[in-house]
């Protein structure tokens, strides 16, 4: 990775770090327009979060929308190569935060792969965003899971959308007590209750994790799924990861669009995934013909706030200037220092916020060290 | 250190005897100050004394790891959390209520007087009726007496206060009680601290049962 400099808050050094590992494994930059059609967005409007699009009307009077989401955008607009389209993005979106009432920015740095997504792809994902996170905190951890593994035995009951979509609020929050008085309510068997219960309950290493929903799963879907999730967790094993890798089965995404493995990532120092992805492979194919889809983002906003990087000084050198003239002299002496490595700012007078590990004298077209 | 956050008041208190019997004690919160945060090292916790509404929002920016918050709080606001147990403290209904002689007109809008404008608007939009929310802060039962509203939304105890002012249940929308809750990321790096507390909390909750 590049040798960043210090001061550089920790959003900025991974807008620069993000895309070289991006770099390095194939992915090429995605680059898009800030503006869409709004009746993209309004069409899939599922697969966006509940957070609100921000529409206008274009000069022509046509209804645009600023970007809310970036995989959206690139399933349907990026131009797919034979067999394997790997992209990288650094972009931000744009939504209407409900819960602040208010516009928000969000800077996202992510990868999308559209193709023919195999094992090797899944694994090299999973991979590639362990390295992200790594980036952010080494303590970090990966929360692995595979979609059809619950939420096809929920889709297998007879129940309403609306009792549907209250069972997966309740898978996410891992709250076992509201789930089995839910399935009460809309008539799920004990039998199917516990067995639901017992698979989104399970948070844990790998090895573990596997044993026991080996212990659980019966149907075809659901053992296709594990099998799926087996593979991967044996690779990840092989990279020496796995100590980093839980799988937690109460992560889910929409059913309509995520097929497959789905994920999210932690760091320490933040109180939420800073990473989402996983396989699209229905998204994909509502917009684009017989293509497989897997990626995820790396949400950057907020991260300089957990990250905060403190520095005890603005700049090694302060040269104050006493001088009014040899200006050419002056700006010898500076790119002298800034030749050896040293950040130098000249001002007219000592500034108290300005901090310094040394500070000069220019007078008389001499630099006197200041002790 | 697990920082957990609880709600002052009633609630608060019981749910810090409950801890303080699993030995997550802190004798310092019965002395008689304004202090907010009490730290007691020997049992590794944190305890932040915080407004029942914020518990969540404490939570979910990571200012404390667990919590215990009402039911009616979590739906109101859905937050990105974990709910792990239902400590079935302080359980009571969120309702609709109106007079006691109140008779529907569904030929105009329903005007609804409530704290919790979220449940409400969900409730009414899960039968597909149309309302007008008129968002109140306190003292509830009275907007359908002074004409303000048609019916309220709100949590009912006891069914006292109703009663007291000529109002009764006409729909109870979900039951209510208090929950434990976690931040989703603490969940992860906490994990041992956090599931040994809701193991020994489940345990005490069936021993008292």
């Amino acid at each position: 990775m590049a040798q960043i400099p210090d001061f550089l808050a920790k959003e900025d050094e991974l807008g620069i770090n993000l895309p070289l590992l991006f770099e390095s494994r194939g992915y090429k930059k995605y680059r898009m327009s800030k503006f869409e059609e709004y009746s993209f967005y309004s069409d899939n409007r599922k697969f966006l979060t509940d957070d609100g699009v921000i529409a206008f009307n274009n000069a022509d009077g046509r209804l645009m929308a600023l970007k809310p989401d970036i995989t959206l955008s690139i399933v349907k607009n990026a131009k797919l190569s034979e067999k394997l389209t790997r992209l990288y993005y650094n972009e931000s979106v744009f939504r209407i935060s409900h819960a602040a009432k208010d516009f928000r920015e969000i800077k996202q740095c992510g990868i999308e792969v559209l193709g023919d997504i195999d094992s090797y792809i899944t694994s090299e994902v999973i991979l590639l965003a362990a390295k992200s996170l790594e980036m952010i905190d080494k303590n970090y951890s990966i929360s692995v899971s595979h979609n059809d593994i619950v939420l096809s035995l929920i889709d297998d009951c007879d129940i309403s959308l609306a009792d549907r979509k209250k069972l997966a609020g309740c898978i996410g929050g891992k709250n076992t007590h509201d789930f089995r008085r839910i399935c009460d309510e809309c008539g799920i068997g004990d039998e199917t209750a516990e067995k639901i219960t017992s698979l989104f309950t399970i948070d844990m290493p790998i090895n573990d994790a596997i044993s026991k929903i080996e212990t659980l799963v019966d149907t075809e879907k659901t053992i296709n799924a594990l099998n799926e999730l087996k593979t991967l967790c044996k690779t990840l094993t092989a990279c020496s990861i796995a100590d980093k890798i839980n799988i937690d089965l109460s992560v889910t995404q929409h059913i309509d669009y995520y097929n497959g493995i789905v994920f999210r990532g932690y760091v320490e120092k933040a109180p939420a995934a800073v990473l989402s992805g996983g396989r699209y492979d229905l998204l994909a194919r509502k917009i684009r013909d017989n293509i497989g889809a897997i990626g995820f983002a790396v949400y950057l906003d907020n991260l300089n706030l957990y990250y905060r990087k403190q520095r005890d000084y603005d700049t090694d050198i302060l040269i104050i200037n006493k001088d009014s003239g040899n200006a050419d002299k002056l700006i010898a002496c500076v790119n002298g220092f800034c030749d050896i490595g040293k950040s130098v700012c000249v001002e007219r007078e000592i500034t108290e916020s300005h901090r310094c590990h040394e500070r000069y004298v220019f007078e008389n077209g001499e630099l006197t060290e200041e002790k | 250190m697990l920082n957990i956050a609880l709600p002052k008041g009633r609630l608060g208190d019981k749910v810090y005897n409950l801890l303080a019997n699993i030995g997550y004690d802190c004798s310092e919160i019965y002395d008689d100050n304004r202090k907010l945060i009490f730290t007691n090292e020997k049992s590794g916790v944190c305890y932040l004394l915080v407004k029942p509404s914020d518990v969540a929002i404490y939570i979910a920016h990571g200012a404390a790891d667990i919590g215990i918050v009402g039911k009616d709080i979590l739906e109101e606001d859905k937050l990105d959390l974990y709910e792990l147990l239902d400590l079935k403290l302080g359980k009571c209904n969120m309702c609709v209520a109106a007079p006691e002689n109140y008779i529907e007109d569904l030929d105009r809008p329903l005007r609804v007087a409530t704290k919790f404008t979220n449940i409400a608007k969900n409730y009414y939009l899960s039968l597909n009726r149309e309302i007008e929310i008129i968002k109140l802060n306190g003292s509830i039962e009275i907007a359908p007496l002074l004409g303000l509203s048609d019916v309220i939304v709100d949590i009912v105890e006891t069914g006292t206060t109703l009663k007291e002012n000529h109002l009764k249940v006409f729909e109870t929308i979900m039951p209510i009680s208090a929950r434990l809750i976690a931040n989703k990321s603490s969940y992860k790096f906490k994990n041992s601290e956090i599931l040994d507390l809701v193991t020994k909390l489940k345990k005490e909750l069936t021993e008292n049962d």
